[in-house]
């Protein structure tokens, strides 16, 4: 079968190939993203396109690439390449996004209400080129005049690419990274440049950008006093023990009652036994805390 | 603004009143029927009952042909969809119709279509979660899933502007129905559930479903039920199978007490993917949606 016609027969309501599944299930094994029967499709395109690349001609054979060829390690982050690629814009993860502002910024602020210095610390762990930590400051400046009243704001906004920051920095965007993005929040913070948008100073001034390596055990333990990481679509890249290192400090960075966010259907089962995941509207979330009595929250 | 004096005497007044739902003449023999062990069943009794009802033999092939139970080709009779999907399958897709269908089409501020999705996403996380910690029976559990709020009915249908102004307090506070049902009507649908379902002379284990599905460390008999049905109904809450409001809450699953009790007598709930099981919810949200919108809104 030619990756043409697989493609035509995916296009018919049927159910899902016992080999898609097999990726689906190893992708989430391997790099904990996981795709529901509804994004199964999806997943199909980002196969087929490696499929194309490397000319295979079934997923069953594709399925081999990914773990009994040679080169399975370097396919594999192939695969995840095309299967984040696209990913990053404004107002990427709504539900998420919402979640902060009605669940987790209340307890945030109730946590520090008797402290003397009221500061928020935010962490991009693995910002691309710059959406997501913009986007935070977004919507934290919205709040500077109602909860934040008296609020230093802090962003940090990591990655490793050296590229992706200096776009960061620069600040200016096209029309797929802003495609989420409100007529409100394009008014607001904004500026034209040429057919593109740049975010405005007062946004930009309270982010900091700066190059990091997340297995970097010496730089990763002076990033202190945290109140909310996110790491989207990062931790995916990384083998079980330096994923495990990597949350392990996390869980040192982050203060008591803090949180930390990862990508859309991306999770820590199995990885770690210290932040227990919680519901929130539309979301899930790791916080830090002692494992429950009643059972425990990953092996 | 209802008065502390009146509150108590709302469940009294719902107890004595005629508008509570009568069961549909469907399901009641279903509902009978599928008491029995399923050696015992037979295809086209089932058939012949489904059919007496015209549109609710259309609704259920609507359904039938939903990626939800599982069939992926087209079946256009009823008889094609009992062999096709089998029985239990058909019996779950009529006994949704027939449930369903009771909701009043207006009132309260209250949208019967949030009702349903949360109703009939309940009765498939059940039954996939039962499934996944090997839970003896699955059917049962999406029975229990279908059937656990039907104490809203009761409310929608005897106290419609009361419950209207708990449902208003729920949406703006975003804090649990229940919760604020407590707060406005003195009561919660579990009681007015409770009533309904003895008026049915529902199975015990569905009836306690509906009077415990928020105290599940109140069940004696049927606990295991009450509890999955508990974290199911919660994970739908949580996940956007609200009733059309979000919660504004954090939940830890772990410290619900429907885990403790389950995780008791099921030993798969241990090391149990609960990022898995809410990721896979994803696949049933806009399933549910379409589904439930394009039977409802005709």
């Amino acid at each position: 079968m030619t990756a043409a016609s697989m493609h035509s027969a995916m296009a018919l309501d049927g159910p899902p190939d016992p080999e898609l599944v097999r990726i689906r299930d190893l992708v989430y094994q391997v790099a904990g993203i996981f795709h529901p029967d509804t994004k199964l499709r999806l997943l199909m395109d980002r196969c087929l396109r490696r499929m194309q690349e490397l000319n295979t001609p079934s997923l069953r054979q594709y399925f081999e690439c990914l773990t009994i060829k040679p080169n399975r390690q370097a396919e594999l982050v192939a695969l995840l390449n095309e299967i984040t690629i696209g990913e990053t814009c404004f107002f990427r993860n709504e539900p998420q996004l919402d979640a902060l502002l009605q669940v987790v910024l209340p307890k945030v602020i109730e946590a520090k209400a008797k402290l003397p210095i009221r500061r928020l610390r935010i962490w991009s762990a693995g910002c691309s080129t710059g959406e997501e930590p913009y986007t935070l400051n977004m919507l934290l400046l919205e709040e500077t005049q109602r909860r934040l009243k008296d609020w230093t704001i802090e962003i940090l906004a990591t990655d490793l690419n050296e590229r992706s920051l200096a776009h960061a920095k620069n600040a200016v965007y096209g029309s797929y990274s802003t495609r989420n993005l409100s007529a409100y929040y394009r008014q607001k913070y904004f500026s034209a440049a040429g057919d593109q948008l740049q975010v405005q100073a007062q946004v930009r001034s309270n982010v900091a950008f700066s190059r990091l390596n997340l297995s970097d055990n010496s730089r990763m333990t002076f990033m202190k006093s945290l109140d909310v990481v996110f790491c989207c679509n990062v931790l995916i890249y990384f083998d079980l023990v330096s994923k495990r290192r990597v949350i392990q400090h996390f869980y040192n960075n982050l203060l008591p009652h803090g949180y930390l966010f990862l990508g859309h259907s991306e999770s820590l089962y199995g990885v770690t036994d210290e932040f227990r995941l919680v519901h929130l509207p539309g979301a899930t979330a790791y916080v830090k805390g002692e494992r429950s009595p009643a059972g425990k929250q990953a092996p | 603004m209802i008065t502390t004096t009146s509150k108590g005497s709302l469940l009294t007044r719902i107890e004595g009143l005629n508008q509570i739902p009568t069961i549909p003449a469907v399901l009641a023999p279903l509902l009978r029927y599928l008491e029995q062990p399923m050696e015992q069943l037979d295809v086209q009794k089932v058939t012949d009952m489904i059919a007496q009802d015209k549109s609710l033999a259309a609704q259920c092939l609507q359904m039938a042909n939903s990626p939800l139970f599982g069939r992926w080709q087209k079946v256009d009779s009823l008889r094609a969809a009992i062999i096709g999907l089998g029985f239990q399958r058909v019996s779950d897709i009529a006994m949704s119709c027939g449930v369903l269908n009771l909701t009043p089409k207006t009132g309260a501020g209250f949208d019967p279509v949030v009702f349903w999705e949360h109703s009939l996403g309940c009765a498939l996380v059940c039954r996939y979660f039962a499934r996944t910690i090997s839970y003896p029976n699955p059917a049962k559990a999406y029975l229990a899933g279908l059937l656990h709020d039907l104490g809203i009915i009761v409310n929608l249908w005897t106290l419609p502007k009361e419950f209207g102004a708990a449902y208003e307090l729920a949406r703006r506070e975003g804090i649990p129905l229940h919760e604020a049902e407590q707060q406005v009507l003195g009561f919660t649908h579990c009681d007015a559930g409770r009533l309904l379902a003895e008026r049915w002379e529902l199975a015990p284990d569905i009836r306690e479903v509906v009077s415990l599905h928020h105290s599940s460390g109140q069940s004696h008999d049927h606990a295991g039920l009450v509890a999955l049905v508990e974290l199911s109904d919660l994970l739908c809450r949580m996940s956007g199978l609200n009733y059309g409001y979000a919660e504004r809450r954090q939940v830890n699953l772990l410290e619900q007490s429907g885990f403790a009790i389950l995780a008791q007598q099921y030993p798969a709930l241990q090391d149990f993917d609960w990022a898995r099981l809410t990721f896979e919810l994803d696949s049933y949200m806009d399933e549910v949606h379409n589904l439930v919108r394009t039977i409802y809104r005709k």
